[in-house]
């Protein structure tokens, strides 16, 4: 299996390849992957059965629950995984805010015209800081905030008896299912964001690759 | 000679006319004891006494209903104890026939107390208490002479609750409680009886079926594992048990709505009327100033009216899906007819969420409910006034339905604005890759 050293790159290529995506990552983020994509679906034909019928409401709401246990649990793997690791600096927060912003604003200039222009990337990638200022900020966002109110709501809603002082308590179960569905929203955008960020690799399919090998793939 | 055959003809005669009724009686009913005979001697006769009201009421007691009623062996003193030797009340005046039949709604309790504490608690005493003239009394029940004994309340026939609830009693005739009365029950067992009216509302403790606490566990004490039953394979049963009535699903034909009742949040139980927030009626009337049902705003107005009145209370809509009329509600069928398609609720304009009430509690239990726009159920003005109902995609929000859309079209938009703008500034600056 790859050992950290590995970070030092093969010989013979022109461009020192980094080990950025360590097994149990890459299980987690196609295992979330997938996870994201049953929840989705299965989201919309529960709030939308009058206007698709994939599958019935009974069967949505099933798969929805178990596949959503299953990103929870995913996550708290994810959680663990990365607080008893080195590589939990990638989501350290940076104090240094205006040397982030700049960094962040940086980063917006490359994938509005530096990346067209062939300019070179302002962020190098490491191990221990493999995201760059957009990518840290919004992975930060989506696994700090967005992913867990969103476990939380689902928790809720799928046994409102069960946790019914829980959600008497957040002002009911329309504020509780607003809120998640508000999550939701935010998620349909993000995998069409991040989807295509994807692309945006040395290659349209780089990224892709890295996150089923674990090595970042050669520049050109 | 044909004098003395005269006089004793008239003597027979005369002996006849006076004990004629008597002995005719003590023939038919021997039951009927010797005071009473006294008393009966006049009130088996067509007697009639004029009201105060105007009315004419009769004094005739039915002979052989007394005589086989269970009270006649406390005979007629027992109840009318105003009537002694040499006493007798037939110079009082009475205001009128339910002036009488209250008065001696009093006089039951001296020997049925438990009964009678019962129905002083029941939504039958309550409407009593407000003046119903329709409201039912002892006699209404259990007849002033004619009284039998618990037993012949059992009979499918619904007597005596039929003689005003002939059509609730007619719709449960045909329901699979009414069948299992009737025809043996089928699906449980001839050893399980199915019941009858007081069977789930009690015989004097009669609550407001419109209390929703009330009823559920009614279901529940003979229907011991629907709750395991419905947890198989209906996600969310608890809230689902909670937050829909019995006879929403078990009444397949039955018209549907939504009831949104006020309820406290920290007592966790419903408002209900008292003196500070006058009638319901009042309350929202003066909200909905148009008159046409309260629109999310109003709702939203109305809460927040509420909860600024009182710093005590934290008031929010607690949603119950329910029948909307108490015959279909008495129509129950059998479990394998019951709605068991979430769809049927759980679809955009379902049709259980066009009809929607607001309603308050009495402080006899029973609701008072005013009209509301079915668009409160769909509002964003709604999360926190209609807190407590939400039926996913049957209620969902509109203005989640437009963001959604928003973030499709966002995340469609991103790819082709950045992918057409990389093409115009690679044009721009000469470094397209040929």
């Amino acid at each position: 299996m790859t050992t950290p050293n590995a970070t030092q790159g093969s010989p013979g290529q022109t461009h020192e390849r980094v080990y950025l995506h360590a097994m149990p990552v890459r299980i987690w983020h196609w295992a979330n992957a997938l996870g994201f994509l049953v929840l989705i679906l299965t989201g919309f034909q529960i709030r939308y059965v009058d206007l698709f019928s994939l599958m019935s409401f009974e069967t949505a709401v099933h798969l929805h629950n178990w596949v959503g246990f299953a990103v929870i649990a995913n996550w708290f793997l994810w959680f663990f995984y990365y607080i008893s690791s080195d590589k939990v600096t990638n989501y350290h927060p940076d104090f240094d805010a205006p040397n982030f912003f700049k960094r962040y604003f940086d980063q917006a200039q490359y994938y509005s015209q530096g990346i067209f222009k062939g300019d070179k990337k302002p962020h190098d990638v490491h191990p221990h800081d493999k995201f760059n200022p957009m990518q840290k900020l919004t992975y930060q966002f989506v696994m700090f905030i967005t992913a867990p109110i969103t476990f939380l709501t689902g928790l809720m809603m799928w046994d409102v008896a069960r946790f019914s002082g829980l959600i008497n308590a957040v002002g009911g179960i329309r504020v509780v299912n607003t809120v998640h569905v508000i999550m939701f929203i935010l998620f349909v955008f993000f995998m069409f964001l991040h989807a295509y960020m994807g692309v945006l690799g040395p290659k349209p399919s780089s990224h892709y690759k890295e996150m089923f090998t674990g090595w970042e793939e050669p520049h050109e | 000679m044909k004098t003395g055959i005269k006089f004793g003809t008239l003597l027979l005669a005369a002996t006849l006319l006076f004990l004629g009724p008597a002995i005719s009686m003590a023939d038919h009913h021997e039951e009927v004891s010797n005071p009473d005979v006294k008393c009966l001697k006049c009130h088996s006769k067509n007697l009639k006494k004029k009201l105060e009201d105007g009315e004419t009421m009769s004094l005739r007691i039915q002979v052989d209903e007394f005589g086989t009623s269970v009270h006649q062996v406390i005979g007629c003193t027992g109840c009318h104890r105003d009537v002694a030797k040499g006493k007798h009340p037939s110079k009082q005046p009475i205001a009128s026939r339910r002036a009488y039949s209250l008065k001696h709604n009093q006089t039951c309790s001296q020997c049925h107390e438990a009964a009678h504490d019962s129905y002083k608690g029941s939504v039958h005493a309550s409407m009593v208490e407000h003046g119903d003239a329709e409201a039912p009394v002892c006699s209404d029940c259990h007849s002033a002479h004619a009284i039998q004994t618990r037993t012949s309340y059992e009979p499918v026939n619904g007597e005596p609750c039929s003689t005003c609830h002939s059509d609730i009693n007619d719709a449960f005739a045909q329901s699979v409680h009414g069948l299992a009365r009737t025809e043996g029950n089928q699906l449980r067992g001839e050893h399980v009886n199915a019941p009858s009216c007081a069977g789930c509302h009690n015989a004097h403790d009669i609550s407001a079926v419109t209390d929703t606490e009330y009823l559920v566990p009614k279901c529940m004490s003979c229907h011991e594992v629907a709750e395991l039953a419905h947890e198989q394979w209906l996600p969310n049963a608890g809230m689902h048990l909670k937050s829909v009535g019995c006879a929403a699903c078990h009444s397949p034909q039955a018209e549907l709505r939504v009831d949104l009742q006020l309820f406290d949040r920290l007592k966790q139980a419903p408002v209900r009327q008292n003196e500070n927030n006058g009638t319901v009626q009042e309350t929202l009337a003066a909200i909905d100033t148009n008159g046409d049902g309260l629109d999310p705003v109003e709702l939203w107005k109305l809460v927040r009216q509420i909860n600024e009145q009182d710093e005590t209370i934290d008031v929010t809509l607690l949603g119950r899906l329910e029948v909307t009329n108490s015959v279909d509600a008495h129509r129950l069928a059998a479990s394998t007819e019951a709605v068991r398609s979430c769809e049927s609720c759980h679809r955009g304009n379902a049709e259980p969420f066009q009809n929607v009430t607001v309603s308050m509690s009495r402080k006899d239990g029973r609701k008072e409910s005013f009209k509301a726009d079915s668009r409160v159920l769909n509002s964003a003005m709604s999360v926190d006034s209609v807190g407590g109902f939400y039926a996913p995609g049957g209620t969902r929000i509109k203005v989640l339905d437009g963001l959604l859309i928003l973030a499709l079209l966002g995340g469609l938009a991103v790819p082709v604005v950045h992918i057409t703008l990389g093409k115009i500034l690679r044009k721009k600056t000469g470094t397209d890759n040929k």
